[in-house]
């Protein structure tokens, strides 16, 4: 991807659902599949479940509140795991009404009335799973390169589990959650130096254990295309930031792209568990909190969702 | 003269038999594994030419071979043994270490024995690297109770030096013959099922180490053949394919169906492979731990390159003749992808 020789991605904001729980409390709720202490030996611990009447758009209005000013907005991109999170409409009503009506009721939409940001153009990006944020930024790198008159998007992903679901996808503890960040012109936090995607879609409908079965050839390979796009080796990232996932699973794709196990970030994991796909987004905030990150260092930010597909982002520390 | 067979009923036992037979001998006496009367008459039936030639024989208890006739033994193929690697020390000891010096025993009691044929495995050198000799080995430690229990079974018959003893030390075994026919699984074929079916994309070990994979057919060739070579040590070992060729050829077989879409492994440490094989065991109740669990008391053995020394067996075997080890790994595979069914690409 070739994207413009100047965009930045910054503004990191999330939001978490309502009510916390421990593995222990979810196990016994019936929520996971797992056993607790299983989920515990991975790493996880907490993580955050919606109140019945909590939606998935509430969460997004949430984490785009967490953005102090936002400015001119010229377009939104407005992602989603799960499909049915890109409706805020009462599906329910169709029956009654035969009306699709309330099958497109857009968030994205909703948020451009709610939060006043104008009349940004609005483009949802689905199908994308866990790996939606960094397709988002990738999309408008691409938007901001052909509409040379725009400044900024907002991204956004939003997701809750229906009420009933299990939350545990593939040995992980997930987490309802929505993130948002910026992609524009003006100088933020990060450079964007270029996305790359990998999807396999004979294995859309992959077992967990397949799952977790091909995740490290398929991350190795992501992290090395995507180093080999932006002219790069591994030696010139500074920090990886992945989902929230099995943590030796880390410990070993560390050994195996030759990165030192002290730099893959992702403490928020035991707090937040899998927050879907905004899990980069919840990490690369706790790393610029932490105050260790450098002017000029880089960042892969590294995630893997059903589909299959593979996606990973690398950006680079501004002054 | 009688040649007795133990664990004549077994995938080796069976192949030798029939070649042994193959080659005009009748005077075989064959010794199998039976719970009581009912077993054994099925495994006469099954195995024997005359209702004599098979025989009860635990060797697990000293007086296994008290229905054989030392007087007309003039040559044994010690063949029983539990080959699974992850076999538990007490049944290896039991098994292969006892068993072992049952019919060492028996063996000193044979007036006519010219010849003590006992079939170890390329695997009793154990943690042993570099270039392995044609000799007795000393202890350097082994991965698993298998190997161990092999390489104390081959002290049991070496260390004394009164018998005419021949240490076979054997190949993987992969193939019937070089039609790549299979039909006795290994660690070698659930591994390459894991890559087919997508649950394991790492590949542990040494890329480079050489593999000894061989057929049945090859196996018992070199088995009859040394037969009537001079006592010692010798490596029943073709020509050996590198484990990076293994994969890389079974991945060229599961790669002519387009459908099949999946990575090639990733070459990872040692270190790495024991992280993974922890991490699944906490997936408790997931057939991806169950899976997995049967290669991590072989995999440890790809982080040990080895290569054997053939030199005694080749020149001690004119008739020496081995399968394209590449070769035999692509039929194999091709086999199994038709066995298998499904890969992870189609299910």
């Amino acid at each position: 991807m070739n994207l413009p020789a100047e965009v930045y991605v910054g503004s990191f904001g999330y939001a978490l659902g309502d009510r916390r729980f421990h593995v222990e409390e979810s196990a016994a709720a019936g929520r996971l599949r797992s056993s607790s202490r299983d989920l515990r030996e991975a790493g996880f611990d907490l993580h955050h479940v919606c109140d019945p009447g909590t939606s998935a758009y509430d969460l997004a209005k949430a984490a785009v509140k967490e953005i102090a000013s936002l400015g001119r907005t010229d377009a939104i991109v407005y992602a989603t795991c799960l499909p049915l999170n890109a409706n805020a409409g009462d599906v329910s009503a169709l029956a009654e009404s035969r009306d699709v009506k309330c099958l497109m009721d857009f968030p994205a939409g909703r948020l451009q009335a709610d939060l006043d940001l104008g009349e940004p153009i609005v483009v949802g990006l689905g199908q994308q799973a866990c790996t939606s944020m960094l397709g988002s930024l990738r999309v408008a790198a691409a938007l901001l390169a052909t509409e040379p008159d725009w400044e900024r998007v907002l991204c956004v992903t939003a997701d809750r589990f229906p009420e009933g679901a299990l939350y545990e996808q593939a040995f992980n503890l997930i987490s309802d959650g929505a993130a948002a960040c910026v992609v524009g012109r003006e100088p933020a936090e990060f450079r964007l130096v270029t996305v790359h995607q990998i999807s396999n879609g004979r294995l859309g409908q992959a077992t967990d254990e397949v799952t977790v079965g091909t995740y490290f050839a398929y991350t190795h390979r992501l992290v090395q295309e995507t180093l080999d796009r932006a002219g790069l080796t591994i030696g010139d990232i500074d920090w990886v930031v992945p989902q929230n996932t099995h943590v030796t699973a880390w410990r070993i794709l560390a050994r195996l792209l030759g990165v030192d196990e002290a730099k893959v970030w992702f403490p928020s994991m035991p707090r937040v568990g899998h927050v879907i796909s905004a899990d980069n987004v919840v990490n690369v905030s706790d790393l610029l909190a932490s105050g260790q990150v450098r002017p000029g260092q880089r960042v892969a930010l590294v995630m893997a969702g059903f589909g299959l597909t593979w996606q990973c982002a690398i950006l680079e520390a501004t002054e | 003269m009688t040649i007795l067979i133990t664990g004549a009923d077994g995938y080796l036992g069976r192949h030798v038999t029939a070649a042994l037979r193959r080659a005009g001998r009748d005077d075989l006496l064959l010794a199998v594994r039976a719970r009581d009367a009912a077993e054994l008459a099925a495994k006469r039936a099954r195995l024997g030419r005359a209702e004599h030639e098979v025989i009860a024989a635990d060797l697990r208890e000293p007086a296994a071979l008290s229905d054989a006739d030392p007087r007309d033994i003039t040559t044994i193929i010690h063949a029983a043994a539990t080959i699974r690697f992850d076999v538990d020390r007490e049944t290896a000891e039991r098994v292969n270490v006892h068993g072992t010096t049952v019919v060492r025993d028996f063996a000193r009691r044979c007036p006519k024995l010219e010849r003590f044929a006992v079939l170890s495995t390329l695997y009793a050198a154990g943690r042993h690297t570099g270039e392995i000799p044609e000799a007795r080995l000393g202890d350097a430690g082994f991965v698993n109770h298998y190997e161990w229990s092999k390489w104390a079974a081959e002290e049991k018959v070496l260390a004394d030096g009164d018998l005419p003893v021949t240490v076979l030390r054997l190949p993987t075994v992969v193939a019937n013959d070089e039609t790549g026919w299979v039909t006795q699984r290994n660690v070698f074929h659930k591994t390459l099922k894991l890559y087919y079916r997508g649950l394991l994309s790492l590949l542990p070990g040494d890329p480079a180490t050489p593999l000894s994979l061989a057929t049945a057919r090859f196996t018992v060739e070199a088995i009859v053949a040394l037969l009537a070579a001079d006592p010692g040590v010798y490596h029943v070992s073709p020509e050996p394919a590198s484990l990076r060729t293994a994969i890389d050829t079974a991945f060229t077989v599961f790669e002519r169906d387009p459908a099949f879409r999946l990575p090639r492994p990733v070459v990872c440490d040692r270190d790495s492979f024991l992280d993974l094989l922890k991490a699944a065991e906490g997936l408790r109740g997931s057939p991806l731990g169950d899976a997995i669990a049967p290669i991590s008391t072989f995999a440890e053995q790809l982080y040990l390159p080895k290569s054997f020394s053939t030199e005694r067996m080749r020149a001690a075997w004119p008739g020496y003749r081995a399968a394209d080890p590449t070769a035999l790994i692509g039929v194999v595979c091709a086999r199994l992808t038709h066995e298998w069914g499904g890969h992870a690409c189609t299910t």
